[in-house]
């Protein structure tokens, strides 16, 4: 369905005067861009998602500087705070107060506002750099498997199928356990080792997802006109690629990126769950929500299974709402 | 959240009602006197470290045990944990065990499949043993000397390809070291081991290299349990190992867990030491150790076989709720938190450097790091744990009267060793456990305050010492002053302690327990001197002169005497705490419903 | 048709190879590449305080101290011509397929996974059977009722259910229904179902209806999406100007259409449901394939790992396949 045009509008000054004095604005198409932005704004729940998802993200990248700066203070123990008996922060709501907004972790202390917020950083920073080398992959594989079909095509799908099968999570569990076994490995060590492994099992067995879609819509698009039309003005397969398709592309890739995040989320939340990835103390949202699941605690301190679990809920709920907003803003066929 | 919990402890009751032990006061058990003393006794919070909670003498019902994963071996001579040590009794009888009785008097070695203690030849060299008469396996054939000399030459101490596990004592102190295993043995027979002399069905005699005082603690290992040649199966032996003991195995799934009946050859008669009072024991492997706390809490588990405590939740509920503290016991366990001052890292080659580490820590917070005095334990004032023979009140840096740490003191040190304005450090730690991160990180703390900078290096646990903290070059190379670790005995005397981690002689180049890499000749020479001594007070002796020696040279730093709070379902009787194993004496257990 | 199943199964027999020489290389390339001996490796399965000897009669006699494929050689002579192993005293043989002996407890890895499968699949199939029926027909209802209180209500709830941990919703609902309200007291351990089918099902209801949320709400959305586009095609306007009946629009015209691409997704979700439900079975101590991977994997253990992996691989790719082969059979247009 072809977007409304503008309706005419006899009152301001005229930009560039097409029709004489009668036209206010020039008459243009809007591009795919200005009217999927136009149907998102419309979207209140997208544009909630949105919204929570730049706070999450200026939120991790204060919380490095603060942090730095000894603001948030992650690892010091308030043992005063802890009723002894229990391990079980002292006051109501998991110990809140002026000094710690969040209140405390159980046996030790440590200040839940300052853990949470780092704590962002990791599961921020390992969904979007795993999404990220997803998408790279699988745009490039799904490109020129749909662009220049023949036995290209063919390896690549069978590649495609090869990881489809592969049991992700048992894959990423024994690589992860494997790697920690190990103490440094490839110049990396500690935290920074388990990162990288993390990154690369997610975002290296993801691609196949983005790269059937990718695929699929290279395969589409290459049969239009404008296609040819550069085809036939002399353009040659890289340059349609880059300056023809890949445009067209973003919006699809737009999509299923922001819905590609959500489930990094929980997937390194789960691998934490199952002991590799990150452990505590390191404060990431998993690693803390596992440990408050597995040792119980929502009978003694349901903050603390409330706090990492919430971050996790609202931060994959607003990437979820997002880019369903994105996929029906760009969906030509939706109302 | 107070609502929750009124809801949530009203179902426990709701739980637990089933039998008939909430609001009824007291639970089950005959011949209890009211009060919290005595044996026989009712239950109360660690009522069962000093008494027998719930005597009974009731039989019939089922007990039920679970495991969070599965255990190393059910093969007697193929186990290394202190749970299947204890719990193996039940169907592999050693020639000795310990007393089953709680309190320091559960130290002391009793005869089991033997007569007597062993009696030792005038060289000390040759140590004997004779077999009780008219003992029988469980399917009726008799026991006999050859059954337990078989046990040794096919157990990890001969036969490490089959049964990888298990300790290799007895290969390193019986004569003839290379006798390559039960399998590979060419006499027909199979009784080609030299160390061990069965000249009647009876008798075992076994020969060692060097005098060993401590040679009835060996004995009183499962590996000395019989095992008849003609069925044993070797690897396949734990699915069902021949029993000596009052239970025989009827099922075994090595991912789901095992069963055990009575077995009905066992007699009372042949066994002080043992009770048959249940009819069918059950144990389940890899229940999720949270979900273990859960279902003894609610009573469909009657005891988590791991020994090593319940989780947080469960503790909090335990410690917050009299009711439930009653079925509670916070056990010493005999296993030592401390870090090792590696002595060959400088600048901690003076003493003073170390003893200044000694001075600068803040005992609460390591004693936090691991869980608090209940969870964690004691402040470790001394290397040996109350429930190691040899060990003896004394506190040589005052860490008592000083739990959060001396800085002044420790500054004064520094002084002394050269180090004034402190100096650099790394700190070596299992970095998948929580428990020792945080107290590396209380020690960087502490440190930090004195001037001492440290760095934490994380490894992991499978292989910490092995390829890390195990091993001297690594240490070395990367300036790995501070080792965290923890130890406990193989046998609770202050040898069978010290030995391993304090003996100059006992350092490797990889899996070194010696972490400290301490070799003091007048230390190692007052170990010798107590495998010699065969008066028991004499050794106990020289075991406390060792532990002061050792404190007096700050090559350790003692943390915690760790404790577990077991729980225990108030359905089971005949339940303590046996300080030989540091956990629940499993082989005396009845069922009272 | 033929000949397409007897490419198929190739392809899938090439691919379950790949499957498992990427697991070898993960162990046994990447300690390498990390730097770890051999000495290193099999230490790992030694027991307490090992003497250098043991760790040397451990490497080999789980032949780590062979090259690398010689090793791998090994493994795949197993799976076809069966295995012997020393025990001790005697050679027990281990028929084929035979992936191995377990490193840890010296069990054949195939009777343990043979074991493991039974739970694995009454877990799986159950919470299938109700995710399809929950999943899709909500996401139909939704479709049909778009705007209404019903369509926002349920894609909130299903919004939710794809936003929390399964781990999460698995460990609470056993604390609410099992230890608060104790509803069903046997969630947490598995009855087999010849045992007493009733308490089967009592001790799987909570895991079921956990695992199906999930997928129940993806699926539920999918549905929708699904089913809103296909409402709007031509050829359903055009079933509606032939006066058809609106239900037989829906069911006979408009489900059809929708339900092609979620079988598909629906048989790759099963088959590697069936190769281990990792985290359901591990939050409710299940003994399935799923809990035998996360021990095998936690023990280091090689032979168990690469069966299950190559078992799980196996049911994704005998789902694929079925799969493929159903669309032949629903889609008129495909042809092979």
């Amino acid at each position: 369905m072809a977007a409304p045009l503008e309706p005419l509008d006899l009152s301001g000054p005229a930009d560039e005067p097409v029709l004489g004095d009668l036209t206010g604005k020039t008459i243009r198409g809007r591009s795919l861009a200005e009217i999927a932005w136009s149907r998102l704004k419309r979207d209140r729940w997208a544009l909630g998602g949105g919204v929570v998802i730049v706070l999450f993200v200026i939120g991790a990248i204060l919380s490095v500087f603060l942090a730095n700066s000894g603001v948030l203070d992650i690892a010091t123990y308030h043992t005063d705070l802890i009723d002894h008996n229990t391990d079980a922060p002292l006051g109501t709501f998991g110990g809140i107060s002026w000094a710690h907004p969040m209140g405390v972790d159980p046996q030790y202390g440590r200040d839940m506002l300052s853990r949470v917020l780092v704590g962002s950083q990791f599961s921020l920073l390992i969904s979007f750099t795993a999404t990220l080398l997803s998408v790279v992959i699988g745009t490039v594989m799904g490109v020129v498997a749909g662009y220049f079909g023949g036995w290209v095509d063919t390896v690549i799908n069978w590649a495609m199928n090869v990881f489809l099968a592969f049991p992700l999570l048992l894959f990423a569990l024994s690589l992860t356990g494997v790697v920690q076994g190990t103490n440094s490995a490839f110049g990396l060590s500690g935290n920074a080792l388990t990162i990288a492994v993390l990154v690369f099992v997610i975002g290296f067995f993801n691609w196949p997802y983005i790269g059937r879609i990718i695929r699929g819509q290279t395969l589409s698009l290459r049969e239009r006109e404008f296609v040819d039309a550069a085809r036939s003005l002399g353009a040659r397969g890289f340059y349609v690629l880059w300056h023809e398709l890949l445009p067209n592309l973003v919006g699809p890739i737009l999509v299923y990126s922001t819905l590609l995040i959500p489930t990094n989320i929980l997937f390194e939340a789960a691998l934490d769950f199952l002991g590799v990835g990150l452990k505590l103390p390191t404060p990431s949202w998993g690693a803390m929500l596992a440990d408050a699941v597995t040792n119980q605690y929502y009978s003694i301190d349901p903050e603390y299974i409330l706090v990492p679990g919430l971050a996790i809920f609202i931060s994959v709920m607003a990437f979820n709402l997002l880019g369903d907003g994105l996929r029906d803003a760009l969906d030509p066929r939706s109302r | 959240m107070k609502r929750n919990k009124t809801v949530a402890f009203a179902a426990v009751c709701a739980g637990l009602s089933l039998l008939t032990a909430c609001g009824s006061g007291s639970s089950g058990g005959s011949g209890g006197s009211g009060g919290n003393s005595a044996s026989g006794g009712a239950p109360a919070y660690n009522a069962g470290i000093q008494n027998i909670v719930n005597a009974s003498t009731k039989t019939g019902g089922t007990l039920s045990f679970a495991l969070s994963n599965t255990p190393d071996s059910t093969d007697p001579g193929n186990t290394y944990y202190a749970y299947m040590w204890d719990f193996s009794r039940l169907w592999a009888r050693p020639l000795l065990s310990y007393k089953d009785v709680p309190g320091k008097d559960g130290l002391q070695l009793v005869p089991n499949l033997a007569t007597g203690k062993g009696q030792v030849s005038q060289d000390g060299l040759s140590w004997t043993y004779h077999l009780k008469p008219g003992l029988k396996f469980e399917d009726g054939s008799a026991i006999t000397s050859q059954d337990v000399k078989y046990a040794v030459e096919r157990s990890t101490n001969y036969a490490p390809d089959v049964a990888p596990n298990g300790p290799t004592y007895f290969q390193q102190y019986l004569t003839d070291p290379t006798y390559p295993g039960a399998y590979k043995d060419t006499s027909p027979d199979k009784m080609g081991l030299t160390a061990i002399d069965t000249p009647d069905p009876t008798t075992v005699v076994f020969h060692l290299q060097h005098p060993f005082a401590d040679f009835d603690y060996l004995v009183s290992m499962p590996q000395t349990a019989p095992v008849p040649p003609a069925k044993d199966t070797g690897a396949k032996y734990q699915e069902h190992p021949v029993s000596s003991g009052p239970y025989m195995f009827s099922s075994y799934d090595p991912n789901k867990g095992f069963t055990l009946v009575k077995n009905t050859q066992w007699s009372a008669a042949s066994d002080p030491n043992d009770k048959q009072l249940v009819n069918q024991i059950n144990v389940e492997f890899n229940v999720q150790a949270a979900d273990i706390d859960s279902r003894l809490l609610n009573g469909t588990l009657d005891l988590d076989l791991d020994g090593t405590g319940v989780q947080t939740a469960a503790r909090a509920k335990i410690l917050g709720q009299k009711r439930l503290q009653t079925y509670a016991d916070d056990a010493t366990t005999g296993f030592l938190w401390y870090a090792a001052l590696n002595t060959q890292v400088a600048p901690l080659n003076n003493v003073d450097c170390r003893k200044a580490i000694e001075y600068a820590i803040n005992k609460t917070t390591q004693q936090t790091a691991y869980g608090g005095p209940i969870a964690g334990g004691d402040i470790a004032t001394t290397i040996l744990p109350p429930t190691v023979d040899g060990y003896a009140k004394s506190d040589q840096y005052k860490f008592l009267a000083n739990p959060n740490g001396d800085t002044t003191q420790a500054k004064s040190e520094l002084q002394k060793c050269g180090q004034p304005n402190g100096f650099s450090i790394n700190i070596g730690a299992r970095g998948d456990r929580p428990k020792e991160v945080s107290a590396a990180q209380g020690i960087q703390e502490a440190l930090g305050q004195v001037g001492i900078k440290a760095q934490i290096q994380q490894y992991p646990t499978g292989s910490y010492f092995t390829s890390y903290a195990g091993s001297p070059n690594f240490v070395h190379q990367h300036d790995l002053g501070i080792l965290m670790g923890g130890w406990g005995a193989d046998w609770p005397d202050g040898f069978g302690f010290l030995s391993q981690i304090s003996d100059g002689r006992a350092i490797k180049s990889a899996g070194n327990s010696n972490l400290q890499e301490e070799n003091n000749p007048a230390l190692n020479a007052l170990l010798d001197k107590s495998t010699q001594t065969t008066d028991a007070p004499g050794r106990t002796a020289i075991y406390t002169q060792i532990d002061q020696m050792e404190m007096g040279d700050a090559v350790i730093l003692p943390e915690v005497y760790s404790k577990a709070l077991l729980y225990r379902n108030p359905a089971v009787t005949n339940v303590f705490v046996t300080e030989a194993y540091g956990m629940y004496d499993y082989t005396q257990l009845g069922v009272s419903q | 048709m033929i000949t397409f199943i007897i490419r198929r199964l190739f392809a899938a027999v090439l691919m379950l190879l790949v499957v498992s020489m990427v697991t070898f290389a993960v162990f046994f390339l990447v300690p390498r590449l990390a730097g770890q001996t051999t000495d290193q490796l099999a230490a790992q399965y030694v027991g307490k305080n090992p003497s250098p000897t043991q760790i040397h009669a451990m490497e080999v006699k789980l032949g780590l101290d062979a090259p690398l494929y010689v090793q791998y050689g090994r493994f795949l002579k197993g799976i076809v011509a069966g295995q012997t192993f020393n025990d001790g005293p005697d050679v027990s043989v281990c028929p084929a397929p035979c992936f191995g002996y377990s490193f840890k407890n010296q069990e054949p890895v195939w009777p343990q996974m043979l074991s493991a499968l039974p739970v694995t699949g009454s877990l799986a199939i159950g919470a299938a059977i109700i995710w399809v029926v929950f999943g899709v027909g909500i996401g139909v209802l939704s479709a049909l009722r778009r705007g209404t209180v019903f369509d926002r209500a349920a894609m909130t709830v299903a919004l939710a259910g794809v936003s929390l941990p399964v781990f999460f919703t698995a460990l609470l609902s056993l604390a609410i229904f099992r230890d608060t309200i104790p509803l069903f007291p046997d969630a947490g351990t598995f009855i087999p179902f010849s045992q007493d089918p009733l308490r089967w099902a009592g001790a799987l209801v909570l895991p079921w209806v956990t695992l199906a949320f999930l997928y129940a709400a993806l699926y539920a959305r999918l549905t929708r999406a699904g089913m809103l586009d296909t409402m709007n095609e031509d050829f359903i306007r055009t079933a509606r100007a032939k006066g058809l009946v609106e239900r037989r629009v829906v069911v006979k015209h408009g489900l059809r259409a929708t339900l092609t691409p979620i079988v598909t997704i629906f048989g790759l979700d099963l088959g590697l449901l069936i190769g281990g439900a990792v985290l359901t079975e591990t939050a409710f101590s299940l003994p399935g394939l799923g809990r035998f991977a996360v021990n095998a994997i936690n023990n280091k253990d090689l032979p168990e790992i690469l069966g299950v992996t190559m078992l799980a691989g196996f049911f994704v790719v005998m789902a694929n396949l079925i799969v493929d082969i159903l669309y032949a059979v629903i889609d008129p247009r495909v042809r092979y």
